[in-house]
């Protein structure tokens, strides 16, 4: 049964990864148009070492996801405490308000955003794209750590609670410890969110400004080339790097059971 | 089995990516930029931002040229709308300079002021789509058309937009994804006027029965670059700019034809918001854009459409490509895109929503 | 001092309250600003004629929720969104919470941690990218048709782009890590004591799975699939790109309204009636499903 598990998994991710391995090959390949057989060259990384606006795209790209995932992962995870361990009057309500910012395509909240700001004249610029940036990963936060506090039994602090713990004591000692894995999860995701985001960023950067999605997608029009391929493929290079770190200074696995 | 995150590990992550955020925002409050710069607004890789041709404009004028793109003409108007005095120089379809103006969003241009004007195509300078009170609202830049590219040595003989219903070409149709585009090859198709189709049936129909040839919706050069590069197709309408580019630079197998129903032309200016606080540098970079040194060096490097600069048109080598796209016996049938009414839009939106939609079941 | 909660005094109760307007008013307040407010101005728009720019009145209609009625065509648009956000959302379920069980179960310490963590990385990666590449595994002359011909070359060509299980696929490659992740949450926090306490009155492992761990797993499947149907109903990129002709939703041609038509009203008032019906399923399944799991 564990060897079926395993090997399930290998499947699920070599699914997850054939076509991030299709990207990672064309940005060796020599063709400009992606066409096969791969021809081995490393012009498109040279090429992207001189393009200074990609660059700088997606340094901003970083730079925003960071302290997006920061902001949005702190308001977030309050408010699914809130949410789920409590009942009061108007849960339900709360509950559903998270679900326009999802429902609602991006391109809708963008162009709201983008006509709200500048009659508010909050304006363009990176701090818009922040606020954008944020508010569209706090959903995500809540649900990912509503999921994970759900199944967590909520007595256990109560049970301290009655046993002469304070409130305070008892959500330090008990509560965070077993619910920070879904809370570091759901700042990937924001981070990930963000990143990934480029409608927001879209309507909301300056010219000059930019994000790398925005960059990408701009590129659509004229010259969709391999460099893209080169800057995913260094991206991804360092967010297995950034997450192995990550993964060092943390446990995400099981809590419960044996140790 | 308790977490091996250390709260104070975790703090020193949150904090350090919070004090990024702050910095960023701080960053972005900088004083803005010195005056010798402009901005301007265009599709992305249209001309104006050539490398070389903002370097020898800064050269030349010591001044230096931002750029902000859009990737739809309706994106060009939101940005325009909702950001005044950021832009200096904008392109707009001679068929959107009557509804732009009548926004007061951009300035008429004094012709006298720009040099290079005397130069123009008096039928392209002076294009009536251009003219409110017979005074220009933009300088006629660069024209072109719509028609028919078809795949070198599979297709013989494509001389009508009727080979889109074409039973050989089943599954091999490649079909711009434009409203306004298709609108008017169904209207073509059915003897009428793109621009002002009576029977709008008619068209619908034309459209539907496209259906089984009908592969795949393009809306960009690049798409159709690399769909066409993979086979994907045989036959599409296309931009006469864009094919030159595509048979140059990617080498790509394809005949570019106007067909005998006609083709539909565009013709895209260079317009002055009235917002912007640099007009007179606007108006020299809009000089040089119509100069035949920066449309000859880019039309050999790269590939463009035609230049309303007739001697811009005649200083090209003989052997180029526009040359062979752009003869003189297709202008006649070449019809130009101009304004329309914003309920004739949106029904030309419905019309292909509705074909769409069919094509899709 | 009495920590009995069963009988909260006043202040206490009072104190309560403020602590969970104080948890929840951060996050919302943000989302009022950047989120609601801009939508509730979008709202406003969808009952003008045209978008308010310019020096035009302001003309009043509710034309746009009607779109339904007036435009028939868009009842099979609609119907093809919510086909795909079905089948992207059975298929990740299915796919899915098996892979969170055996991430949860079958694996430990290290390797579990570098197992979900490969499982999550591909979100890092531009989704935009992502799709393209998808476009090279699929077309005709791609990955997919290449390794056919090296296994069998006198096949005939393979695509399996623009076509509806080409959107599928690759939707379901985006969001597959949402459902994986949220299941996992749930499935990993199952204490041991459940399933050995099942074991030893006789159960096995069909039942075990069927009456302690699915229904625990529940609250991660939920999450799951608000996560991945709501969005999917809306998407256009996917559609498009690895649609072709077949690739229309109600993503892409309300994309249309605002990016070829200019007609802001009407690309809100369809974005509305969307949210309207989500809002709708979740009102009337968030009273339905709490009482099936209670029955449990």
């Amino acid at each position: 049964m564990i060897a079926f598990g395993r090997i399930y998994l290998v499947v699920i991710i070599t699914f997850l990864y054939l076509p991030i391995a299709v990207m990672v090959a064309m940005a060796f390949n020599e063709s400009e148009l992606y066409t096969l057989p791969i021809e081995p060259s490393l012009r498109w990384f040279a090429k992207l070492a001189a393009n200074a606006p990609l660059l700088s795209a997606s340094r901003n790209s970083l730079l925003i996801a960071f302290a997006t995932s920061a902001i949005a992962t702190a308001l977030g995870a309050m408010a699914a405490l809130a949410l789920e361990r409590r009942q009061f009057r108007g849960r339900t309500l709360l509950r559903l308000l998270l679900l326009p910012p999802i429902a609602i395509p991006w391109l809708i909240i963008g162009t709201a955003m983008l006509v709200f700001f500048f009659w508010t004249g909050i304006g363009r610029g990176l701090h818009a794209l922040l606020i954008g940036h944020v508010a569209l990963a706090i959903p995500y936060v809540v649900l990912i750590v509503g999921a994970g506090l759900q199944t967590l039994q909520a007595d256990l602090e109560e049970a301290a609670m009655s046993l002469g713990s304070t409130p305070v004591h008892a959500f330090f000692m008990i509560t965070l410890p077993l619910w920070l894995p879904s809370v570091a999860a759901a700042a990937l995701f924001a981070f990930a969110v963000s990143l990934d985001q480029f409608v927001i960023s879209y309507f909301l950067s300056t010219p000059g400004v930019s994000t790398l999605p925005v960059e990408i997608y701009s590129s659509i029009r004229k010259g969709f080339t391999p460099e893209i391929n080169a800057i995913s493929t260094i991206f991804l290079a360092v967010s297995s790097a950034l997450i192995f770190v990550f993964a060092q200074l943390s446990n995400l696995g099981g809590k419960r059971g044996s140790g | 089995m308790t977490s091996h995150l250390s709260r104070r590990s975790f703090h020193a992550l949150f904090s350090s990516a919070f004090g990024a955020g702050l910095l960023t925002i701080a960053g972005s409050r900088r004083a803005d930029a010195a005056a010798t710069e402009i901005t301007v607004l265009n599709w992305k890789g249209y001309g104006t931002d050539e490398a070389f041709a903002l370097k020898a404009f800064a050269e030349a004028t010591g001044i230096a040229v931002k750029h902000d793109y859009f990737n739809a003409e309706a994106e060009m108007l939101t940005k325009l709308r909702t950001n005044p005095g950021a832009y200096d120089v904008v392109l707009i379809n001679s068929a959107r300079t009557q509804q732009v103006q009548a926004d007061g969003l951009i300035d008429a241009i004094d012709l006298s002021a720009v040099p290079n004007a005397k130069d123009l195509s008096p039928s392209l300078r002076d294009h009536p789509n251009i003219l409110v009170d017979g005074k220009p609202y933009g300088v006629a830049w660069l024209w072109g058309m719509t028609s028919l590219a078809v795949r070198h040595g599979k297709v013989a003989d494509a001389n009508s937009w009727a080979i889109f219903s074409d039973p050989n070409y089943a599954g091999r149709l490649a079909l711009f994804d434009d409203s306004i585009t298709q609108v008017g090859i169904g209207a073509l198709l059915t003897g009428q006027d793109p621009n002002n189709p009576k029977d709008l049936k008619a068209v619908t129909g034309a459209l539907k029965a496209m259906k089984p040839n009908v592969k795949l919706m393009w809306s960009s050069e690049d798409e159709w670059n690399k769909a066409f590069a993979a086979d994907a197709f045989d036959i599409s309408d296309y931009w006469s700019g864009a094919a030159a580019r595509s048979i140059k630079i990617h080498k790509l197998p394809l005949d570019f034809v106007v067909p005998k129903e006609g083709a539909i032309g565009w013709l895209d200016t260079l317009a002055i918001p009235s917002s912007s606080t640099k007009k007179a540098v606007a108006l020299q970079f809009i000089n040089y854009m119509i100069d035949p040194k920066f449309y000859v060096t880019w039309a050999t490097q790269s590939g463009a459409p035609a230049s309303t600069n007739a001697a811009a048109m005649n200083a090209l080598p003989p052997d180029d490509l526009n040359h062979k796209i752009y003869k003189p016996e297709d202008l006649a049938k070449l019809k130009f895109m101009s304004a329309l009414p914003d309920d004739r839009r949106q029904a030309f939106n419905d019309i292909w929503d509705e074909v769409k939609a069919y094509y899709a079941k | 001092m009495s920590r009995d909660f069963r009988a909260l005094t006043r202040p206490a109760l009072a104190r309560r309250r403020w602590a969970i307007a104080a948890l929840v008013a951060p996050a919302y307040g943000w989302l009022t600003l950047a989120v609601f407010l801009p939508l509730s101005a979008m709202l406003f728009f969808s009952f003008l004629k045209a978008a308010p720019f310019g020096t035009r009145p302001l003309q009043f209609t509710i034309d746009n929720y009607l779109a339904f009625v007036r435009r028939p065509y868009l009842v099979d648009v609609a119907w093809t969104s919510i086909q795909i956000g079905l089948w992207t959302t059975g298929l990740s379920a299915l796919i899915g919470l098996p892979a969170a069980m055996a991430l949860a179960r079958a694996t430990k310490g290290r390797s579990q941690q570098v197992l979900f963590l490969l499982i999550v990385l591909p979100f890092w990666t531009n989704g935009l990218v992502r799709v393209f590449s998808w476009t090279m595994v699929l077309r005709e002359g791609g990955v997919l048709d290449y390794a056919l011909h090296l296994v069998a070359p006198p096949a005939p060509p393979f695509s399996l782009l623009y076509s509806f299980p080409a959107i599928v696929i690759g939707l379901v490659h985006a969001y597959l890590p949402y459902m994986i992740l949220t299941c996992y949450l749930s499935a990993a926090a199952i204490d041991e004591a459940y399933i050995e306490a099942a074991r030893s009155l006789g159960a096995r492992n069909p039942m075990i799975f069927a009456k302690v761990i699915l229904p625990l797993c529940l609250p991660g499947l939920i999450s799951g699939s608000i996560l991945i149907f709501v969005p999917v109903i809306g998407s256009f990129m996917e559609p498009r790109i690895l649609g072709g002709r077949v690739g229309v939703t109600m993503g892409t041609m309300i994309e249309d309204q605002f990016v070829q038509a200019f007609n802001w009203p009407l690309g809100a008032a369809l974005s509305f009636t969307m949210l309207g019906v989500v809002l709708l399923l979740f009102g009337v399944s968030s009273r339905v499903l709490p009482r099936r799991i209670l029955a449990q």
